[in-house]
């Protein structure tokens, strides 16, 4: 290294524990509120006659906050408002649910801008949605040019 | 047939698809909201594309596939709720990556049927191929027959639930979720297997290493009571339960909500 000043690049920041807030840039009013989740209805949100899959779905915690987790963008979602006894399982799945049907988690902002195949932007959570990935093309790298031959 | 001299068209498709045609066939009929096409004359990617249009595009929530001729990778990616049908047999990969539908399968599948299913039913009315449910994460699979080799593989939630006999390695690498097994078990059940149950009414030709019996709950009751209500097994047989007896847990380099997911 020469002393007049080269420097190399910082490494990039690194983000060890995940959470939705991080991924969107801001918290949602349902994290703190429980009473903007609590109409969710669980059973209708599902398919099948039972919970199906979110019977794997439990209240876990993050950083020391209750936090369900977001298994669309790998993140969790915090739980800032006081969860009543016995009710915590179902209010996690209840939190999980809306923020999937409010299309606010990362991995639906991600189906816009990548997804390769035509599919209802807000998946099995939302009837009618619209349809996203009609139209997917490859990156190009800026300045590439394919091969002449 | 390129005339000699010219130039061959080079086509192909960056997401990987073998099969170029994207024509959507629209030869289903629809009626009352529900949808039929039959799958004879038609090419895999022509039955998935008619699928999506029907689904995605018309908004039919059920569609009946007649003919499906065993072909392999039908039903593979949908996301969304609806009820599909499939009268006949399907190959491999099939209804891999769904989230949403309850399929019905009136036959038998190949390998790795509903690999990576997020969400949904799934019921086959046959026997199943080796690695069924292959790294499944939510939602049901029944399969009324047979399941091969390493069954539930990976398998990170849900419940795949067999009638018949299960093949070797049954469980391997699991993680989560359970399984119900109500014929025999070949060897090596539940081998490596972190976490989640494996239920077996049949005889267990061999435990894989770190698969242990498990103590019976109430919860335990209730969920095979319930899933064999639900699909309307009648009675169910008297179960022996499966766990991770947690001797080869190492999880001192995982960071601490890698391992709070984990266990």
């Amino acid at each position: 290294m020469s002393a007049t000043g080269h420097h190399l690049p910082a490494e990039p920041e690194k983000i060890v524990s995940i959470d939705a807030e991080y991924l969107a840039g801001r918290r949602f009013p349902y994290q703190e509120d429980i009473s903007l989740v609590e109409h969710v209805d669980l059973m209708a949100a599902t398919p099948g006659q039972d919970l199906n899959w979110l019977e794997d779905v439990t209240l876990l915690e993050e950083e020391g906050t209750p936090a369900v987790f977001d298994r669309y963008s790998n993140s969790f979602v915090k739980i800032y408002f006081p969860i009543p006894d016995g009710r915590e399982d179902e209010i996690a799945r209840k939190v999980l649910i809306k923020h999937l049907q409010s299309g606010n988690s990362y991995g639906i902002a991600l189906k816009e801008r990548h997804c390769k195949f035509p599919q209802p932007q807000l998946g099995p959570w939302v009837t009618g949605s619209k349809t996203v990935g009609t139209d997917w093309r490859p990156s190009v790298l800026e300045g590439w040019e394919p091969p002449a031959h | 047939m390129t005339a000699p001299g010219q130039a061959r068209e080079a086509r192909f498709d960056a997401r990987g698809l073998v099969e170029l045609d994207e024509r959507v066939p629209n030869v289903a009929e629809i009626e009352g909201g529900r949808a039929r096409f039959d799958a004879r004359d038609l090419t895999t990617r022509q039955i998935n594309l008619e699928l999506r249009r029907l689904i995605y595009g018309e908004g039919i929530a059920d569609v009946v596939v007649a003919n499906p001729g065993a072909r392999h990778s039908l039903g593979v990616g949908i996301l969304a709720r609806c009820r599909i049908a499939f009268e006949g047999s399907l190959g491999y990969f099939a209804c891999g990556m769904i989230d949403g539908p309850e399929v019905t399968i009136f036959g038998r599948v190949g390998w790795s049927a509903c690999e990576n299913m997020m969400s949904g039913t799934v019921l086959i009315e046959g026997n199943a191929g080796s690695l069924t449910g292959a790294a499944i994460r939510g939602g049901d699979l029944v399969v009324k027959g047979s399941v091969g080799a390493r069954t539930g593989i990976d398998q990170k939630g849900g419940t795949i639930l067999t009638l018949g006999n299960a093949g070797s390695m049954t469980g391997f690498m699991m993680q989560r979720g359970r399984q119900i097994i109500c014929g025999d078990a070949g060897p090596g059940l539940g081998d490596s297997m972190y976490d989640g149950v494996i239920y077996v009414a049949g005889k267990v030709k061999s435990l894989g290493i770190d698969c242990v019996p498990g103590e019976w709950t109430d919860a335990d009751s209730e969920l095979i009571e319930r899933k064999f209500s639900i699909y309307e097994l009648g009675t169910p047989p008297r179960f022996e339960k499966f766990v991770c007896g947690k001797k080869l847990y190492n999880y001192d380099s995982l960071e601490p909500s890698e391992r709070r997911i984990v266990l």
